[in-house]
């Protein structure tokens, strides 16, 4: 019941690692190439989402300094770190769909399986 | 204080400033842009042995970039270890660029040469700063950085084979940030740092709080940088991703990019992570083990290989797990043998793949069995890959057998002779792989049946540079096994 | 010609101007309000982006060629760098900012805040051209395999 208790109380952390595992399980087990792309995205997000429930106060406001007031602010080092995540999984993520393009280009393809296929028979 | 205070952060800011001015560089005076790499590498390594200079004489040094001191800022740090990585990747990364001028014109079109100088670059200014950066954060995206141009250069090279791997490669080493990036998102958390110095100062009073959190935290690291460097289990991408791409990439993805992350896990572990916490789960032995699961099983699939550069990648899984052996024994001349075989692997498996690429170049042969009789076409080339696989076994006189004497001396230390077997059964497979290969070249009474193109120059030169600094490495070990010593009393 | 083709067009062509003013605005504001190098340059490049989709690539290529596009993207990076090294010119470390003397000006201001906001401008340009450039190599890698878009 206590754990119970425990783990309601921290729900957005159990959201991020279910979606971590979800995404890193569709990542290593679908045959799909733009499948696991998606998967690798959402697992990335995960961890974003994770970093953004640590930075946040309840009741916090953004933390942009104003003459004289002296109020309650979220943390705006994870929100800041998170944007460099996300460009970085942006630029992951054009990389391999370009990679995906010439795969196709090449097997005609883009199941993993058929892939191994060809290759298998070459 | 001159310029030279400001060398770590040069040092990073010139790779990747030769990185994006290379491909411009290439559109507008082609001819120049390969000697502007060569002039930006050679810079940079000059720079970072007058940090040796500098470390050696005044102690660490730390560089505030910005000028922000640590909670705010992002911080590099200089101390011994890091500057010895520095100059591996450096040296290496400069000599195989010479190699690659002339490799690269054929393996490659021409109007993507400027790319590749770029990613080159970009690679190398990624792993300078992997060496040098003082906080996770910065960590995590050297690391994708490094990822992608890793995978790009093997993918530059555009044939069918290339493309699947360096997929591959990116899926699984994205799967290790993700890793890594959990990790670090479990020790802000709780210590709300992401210098590592400061991380240090806050993990045992969290570790007594949050143990489960720093366990996840600890499993998470060893996947994330077990995957990036292929240490047993996570090695699947490996032999794909390093037997198809151009040689040049070969040889820097194996003899430096996978050590980049041993390295880093060895920080985590040992600067990071406190004592208690490795104490109260078995880490080490995970990593022991898996290492010496690594140094086995390579060897033996390196065994039934009959694709050259395939049988030299299954080798490198072998190899990083010596690595993985000296972080793993918690022993301080254990460690510096590790970091010892770091050097020399670098240096020797990346002569090896070269010299797969000129018998790549001159005869266009990749089958092991086509190669007897090739030492009478390529004596210098073959003569080269007997140098680095007598390193592989570790025969008296080269740089391999030094570093597998101080492993089994640390081993044997620690009380823990199993891992000495271990390293003796190694050297017994390596042999069993790399012998034939030189017996069959020099020894075969027939002609050899293959053309063979004349090799330039160009491409000799640094299999004669390799060949005298594996010897090197193996008459005079003591000044860098002094150097590893001290470096490793920061740790004990 | 179809309707819908006109539609779409004649709204993508009075939508794109204040796409790209809204962009620049986000660039040259990064260092007064949330936004900045990233998300502007992300929405200047988008609109370059929708040009190409609801035309067609050719006409998007005339708006901004391929060498421009690459040759903006190595010359953003370098500009951060150039003022990285600026700073240690001027005697502080690399990518200071007041530490090394740029003018910081009064807070608030479009003007103000020394090296950052060269820094987003620089930025905003090298994401922009990098969207550019991302979604043209895609799009033509296709080309070449034959695919259907």
């Amino acid at each position: 019941m206590e754990l119970l208790i425990k783990i309601l109380h921290n729900y957005y952390y159990m959201v991020a690692i279910l979606l971590f595992i979800i995404g890193m399980h569709t990542m290593l087990t679908h045959s799909n190439l733009i499948k696991k792309v998606i998967a690798m995205n959402i697992m990335d997000t995960s961890v974003f989402l994770l970093f953004v429930a640590i930075g946040y106060t309840y009741g916090g406001e953004a933390p942009i300094v104003r003459e004289g007031s002296e109020v309650l602010y979220v943390n705006p080092l994870p929100g800041s770190l998170m944007l460099t995540g996300i460009v970085v999984a942006v630029s992951i993520t054009a990389y391999a769909l370009s990679l995906i393009v010439k795969i196709y280009r090449y097997y005609g393809t883009v199941d993993y399986d058929e892939i191994c296929l060809i290759r298998s028979q070459e | 204080m001159g310029l030279e205070q400001h060398f770590p952060a040069l040092i990073i800011a010139i790779l990747f400033g030769i990185a994006f001015f290379s491909p411009l560089l290439y559109r507008w005076a082609r001819k120049i842009s390969a000697p502007a790499l060569i002039t930006a590498l050679t810079l940079a390594l000059a720079m970072s042995i007058s940090l040796l200079i500098q470390v050696t004489q005044g102690g660490n040094i730390t560089y505030y970039l910005g000028g922000w001191p640590p909670p705010w800022g992002v911080e590099l740090k200089i101390d011994l270890l890091r500057v010895y990585m520095l100059i591996i990747v450096l040296a290496v990364s400069t000599w195989i660029m010479i190699y690659a001028l002339k490799d690269l014109e054929h393996e490659l079109k021409t109007e993507m040469l400027g790319w590749y100088y770029s990613l080159y670059a970009l690679l190398v200014g990624s792993m300078a700063g992997i060496t040098l950066t003082n906080d996770l954060f910065n960590l995590f995206v050297l690391m994708e950085i490094c990822a992608i141009s890793a995978c790009a250069i093997i993918s530059i090279k555009e044939d069918r084979a290339c493309l699947e791997a360096s997929f591959k490669y990116l899926i699984l080493s994205a799967m290790g940030t993700g890793c890594f990036l959990l990790g670090v998102a479990m020790i802000y958390m709780v210590t709300g740092h992401l210098n590592y110095d400061l991380v240090s100062e806050a993990l045992p009073k969290a570790v007594e709080l949050y143990p489960n959190n720093m366990f996840a935290a600890a499993a998470l690291f060893i996947v994330a940088f077990g995957t990036k460097s292929a240490l047993f289990p996570l090695h699947v991408w490996l032999p794909d991703a390093h037997a198809s791409a151009p040689s040049p990439s070969s040889a820097m993805l194996s003899g430096v990019v996978i050590k980049i992350y041993a390295f880093a896990l060895f920080i985590m572990f040992y600067q990071i992570f406190p004592r208690t916490l490795l104490d109260s789960i078995p880490l080490n032995e995970i990593v022991l083990w898996l290492a010496s699961m690594g140094i086995m099983f390579g060897s033996i699939f390196a065994m039934v290989q009959v694709d050259l550069k395939k049988m030299l990648a299954y080798s490198s899984i072998g190899q990083i797990g010596y690595v993985f052996l000296g972080i793993g024994l918690d022993d301080s001349m254990a460690m510096a043998g590790g970091f010892y075989h770091l050097l020399v692997h670098a240096i020797m498996k990346s002569m090896l793949f070269m010299a797969a690429g000129v018998i790549i170049y001159s005869t266009g042969i990749r089958q092991i069995k086509q190669l007897g009789g090739i030492g009478q076409v390529l004596p210098v080339t073959m003569l080269a890959f007997t140098i680095g696989s007598a390193s592989m076994i570790g025969l008296p006189g080269t740089g391999g057998l030094i570093s597998k004497w101080y492993l089994a001396l640390g081993a044997l230390d620690i009380g823990r002779p199993i891992f000495v077997v271990i390293i003796l059964a190694s050297s017994l497979l390596n042999a069993v792989y790399y012998m034939p290969i030189i017996v069959n070249a020099f020894m075969q009474q027939e002609e050899f049946e293959h053309e063979a193109k004349p090799v330039p120059r160009q491409m000799l030169i640094p299999l004669i540079v390799g060949m005298a600094a594996i010897i090197f490495f193996g008459v005079f070990s003591r000044p860098v096994i002094v150097l590893l010593e001290s470096a490793m009393q920061m740790f004990f | 010609m179809t309707l819908e083709d006109q539609i779409v067009r004649i709204t993508s062509r009075l939508v794109v101007p204040f796409i790209q003013v809204y962009g620049i605005y986000i660039i040259l504001h990064g260092h007064l309000s949330p936004g900045g190098g990233f998300s502007g340059g992300a929405i200047f490049g988008s609109s370059l982006v929708l040009v190409a989709l609801s035309f067609n690539l050719e006409v998007g290529a005339k708006q901004i060629s391929h060498d421009t596009s690459s040759i903006l993207e190595s010359g953003g990076a370098l500009g951060f760098i150039l003022t990285g090294l600026v700073a240690v010119v001027l005697g502080g470390n690399f990518l200071s900012n007041q530490a090394a003397g740029f003018p910081m000006g009064e807070a608030g201001e479009l003007f103000s805040a020394g090296a950052i906001f060269i820094i987003t401008t620089f930025l905003g340009i090298k994401v922009a051209s990098t969207i550019i450039t991302l979604f043209y190599n895609i799009i033509e890698e296709e080309d070449k395999s034959g695919a259907s878009h």
